[in-house]
């Protein structure tokens, strides 16, 4: 194993927070039909609070809790009040939309913790057991394990519980959905509230994992959509599938010296070579449909 | 109908303004350049000699996204990275060649079509969203590259990257400060001709019919897959002259210049400057250099200015697709016009 394994399992561990962003993503994506590109921001602002928590010496769950309620807060504050005001409007301008809560998220962030190296550390960093001779923190075994969780967890919420068959309801026709009496705002409610718990969990061990550092944190969006992409925004099975193999390629590189300081690119390349086979039988559309 | 009645069945994003020419739009398109050209750098310390220089280069590379966005409404996020190939070239041609830094411009911006070019082609099929990730995809990409590879400055080899730096000199007709932002502003007029000399011809026409609608324009007989591409094409070209032109006044450059934020950014200002009309595009040039700089003057933390644009996006967004300049032009023409009611 040697430096295979550990880069192996570094790259499992930022690969489960690339699909674990990507889920959040597609999940809202599917019932809303909104991109979210302040996905990023939203965890960047939940880790930045956990980080001034920890250095204020408050207990470590208040810093989780406030993290995640704070990115899930955000989520649905925008859900809730800009993102009704473009429910019409085509899919690329509801994605440009979000990027302008980006940006004032990023920009209160950056006014409040300028540019400065930081660690954010959770208890979970001193935990860790051996597999196959490698040390695992905690940490990435949680960042793992809840990927692998959340995905089953909201597979089956869609499959089995009635809010899930309004998701999926709302995916496939939004407009005959909202004639058969669906609430429409009701049910995006939850997606956006899925997708803030998730931005402000990975957004939490991003923070950990690579560092806390707002413009970084908001950036991870695009690997984000790079694992997204791989599941062409529907499929959750295949954005986590993405997410990963984005995060080992990502890593492995490492151990290939020429293209070494180039290996942060992957996720991009793969990204855009999919959507690239996605459209190869595509023909100039008559009908709208993006 | 009015102006604002198409803008509502286009689902908000404003068409085409009419292509009649009104008296004094030209007059304040004139007066504009003449203080631009003339008067301006006459009153402005080193600093902000600078800074509005680039916001000049930076105007001429909103150019190309503004005239994706409104005639073709397409949203390319990798402006700022075309900009980077511009300055790339521009650099690797005057290190190996020594040749005037015009030609090498040329020849940067040339590239940057090229690049532009490749980066588009999926739009022939994609549009939308996937075309915006695509190029958003390309902006990440770039900023990893060229971050590995760095700008050419004196080094050997084909990236000819080096420890120590040789800048490249300015421009004959920029050797001062004052001198090179007159030289900018006079190559911004030229690329805004080169974009109106094709929205009135036959490009531009065409990309009202795809505008419109893909089939209709090819019911028409018009090559949508070569219009969309000329489109891209002719953004990068501007984005080149810009990276070629933002070269030349610093004489290196520095892969930080080219993140992929900084084209999310730049796109962002090009809606909330207004795409439609070409006010908006020297608006969103000084939003982008102009605007922190002055922030950080009257003492507001420049990070700041990201919540004033990510506001300025949503409600342009919302509720005035036409930007700034849209609405400044609404005020002029309500003071000129009192008769019309808007």
């Amino acid at each position: 194993m040697g430096a295979y394994g550990i880069f192996l399992v570094a790259g499992l561990a930022v690969g489960a927070i690339y699909a674990l962003s990507g889920i959040g993503l597609v999940v809202l994506y599917r019932s809303t039909g909104i991109l979210n590109l302040a996905y990023g921001a939203l965890g960047a602002m939940g880790a930045m609070v956990a980080w001034q928590l920890e250095q204020w010496n408050y207990p470590e769950p208040a810093a989780w809790a406030a993290a995640i309620l704070l990115a899930t807060a955000l989520s649905l504050a925008y859900g809730l009040l800009a993102a009704p005001l473009l429910a019409y409007r085509e899919p690329v301008v509801k994605a440009v939309a979000t990027l302008g809560y980006a940006l004032i998220i990023l920009g209160i962030a950056n006014y409040f913790w300028v540019e400065a190296p930081r660690r954010l550390s959770l208890f979970t960093d001193q935990m860790g057991f051996s597999l196959l001779g490698l040390r695992i923190t905690g940490t990435r075994a949680l960042a793992f394990l809840a990927t692998l969780a959340a995905t089953f967890g909201i597979a089956v919420f869609l499959k089995w519980t009635r809010v899930g068959l309004l998701m999926r309801a709302l995916a496939d026709r939004r407009d005959l959905s909202s004639m058969l009496g669906v609430s429409v705002l009701r049910v995006e409610t939850f997606a956006w509230l899925f997708s803030g718990i998730l931005a402000g969990f990975s957004g939490l061990m991003f923070g950990d994992l690579v560092r806390p550092n707002p413009a970084a944190l908001t950036f991870l969006v695009i690997p984000a959509i790079a694992a997204a992409i791989v599941g062409r925004l529907q499929s959750l099975p295949m954005t986590l599938a993405g997410g990963l193999l984005l995060g080992v390629i990502e890593s492995m590189t490492t151990l290939i010296k020429p293209i070494a300081p180039y290996r942060t690119a992957a996720p991009f390349i793969v990204a855009a070579l999919i959507l690239l086979w996605l459209q190869r039988k595509r023909r100039l559309t008559f009908v709208g449909n993006d | 109908m009015t102006d604002d009645a198409l803008r509502d069945k286009n689902g908000g994003m404003a068409v085409a303004p009419s292509f009649r020419l009104q008296r004094w739009r030209v007059l304040v398109a004139v007066v504009a350049v003449a203080l631009a050209i003339v008067i301006v750098p006459l009153f402005l310390n080193a600093l902000w000699l600078r800074i509005l220089i680039s916001s000049v280069i930076f105007t001429i590379a909103a150019t190309g996204t503004a005239v994706l966005y409104a005639r073709l409404g397409l949203v390319s996020l990798a402006q700022v990275a075309l900009v980077g190939v511009g300055g790339w070239v521009t650099l690797r041609m005057w290190h190996a060649t020594g040749l005037p830094f015009e030609i090498n411009a040329l020849v940067g911006a040339f590239a940057a079509g090229v690049v532009g070019t490749l980066i588009g082609l999926p739009a022939l099929r994609m549009r939308g969203l996937y075309l915006a990730l695509i190029t958003l995809m390309a902006a990440a990409g770039f900023q990893i590259l060229v971050t590995g590879t760095q700008f050419p400055n004196g080094g050997t080899g084909v990236l000819g990257a080096a420890v120590n730096s040789v800048f490249m000199p300015r421009p004959f007709l920029g050797r001062s400060d004052t001198a090179m932002l007159r030289y900018v502003c006079v190559i911004a007029v030229l690329a805004y001709a080169l974009i109106e000399a094709n929205r009135r011809g036959h490009s531009g026409r065409a990309w009202a019919l795809i505008r419109k609608s893909e089939a209709c324009a090819m019911a028409a007989g018009v090559n949508v897959a070569f219009y969309k591409a000329w489109g891209f094409a002719l953004s990068g070209f501007v984005a080149g002259l810009a990276g070629g032109l933002l070269a030349g006044t610093i004489g290196v450059l520095d892969a930080t210049t080219f993140p992929a934020s900084e084209s999310v950014l730049l796109f962002a200002l090009t809606v909330v400057g207004g795409a439609y009309n070409w006010i908006g595009q020297i608006m969103t040039g000084l939003l982008f250099r102009a605007a922190p700089a002055f922030l950080n003057d009257i003492g507001v933390d420049g990070n700041l200015a990201y919540v004033i644009f990510g506001a300025g996006l949503l409600h342009a967004i919302i509720t005035a697709p036409n930007g700034i300049a849209g609405q400044m032009l609404d005020l002029v023409a309500r003071w000129t016009s009192p008769s019309v009611k808007r």
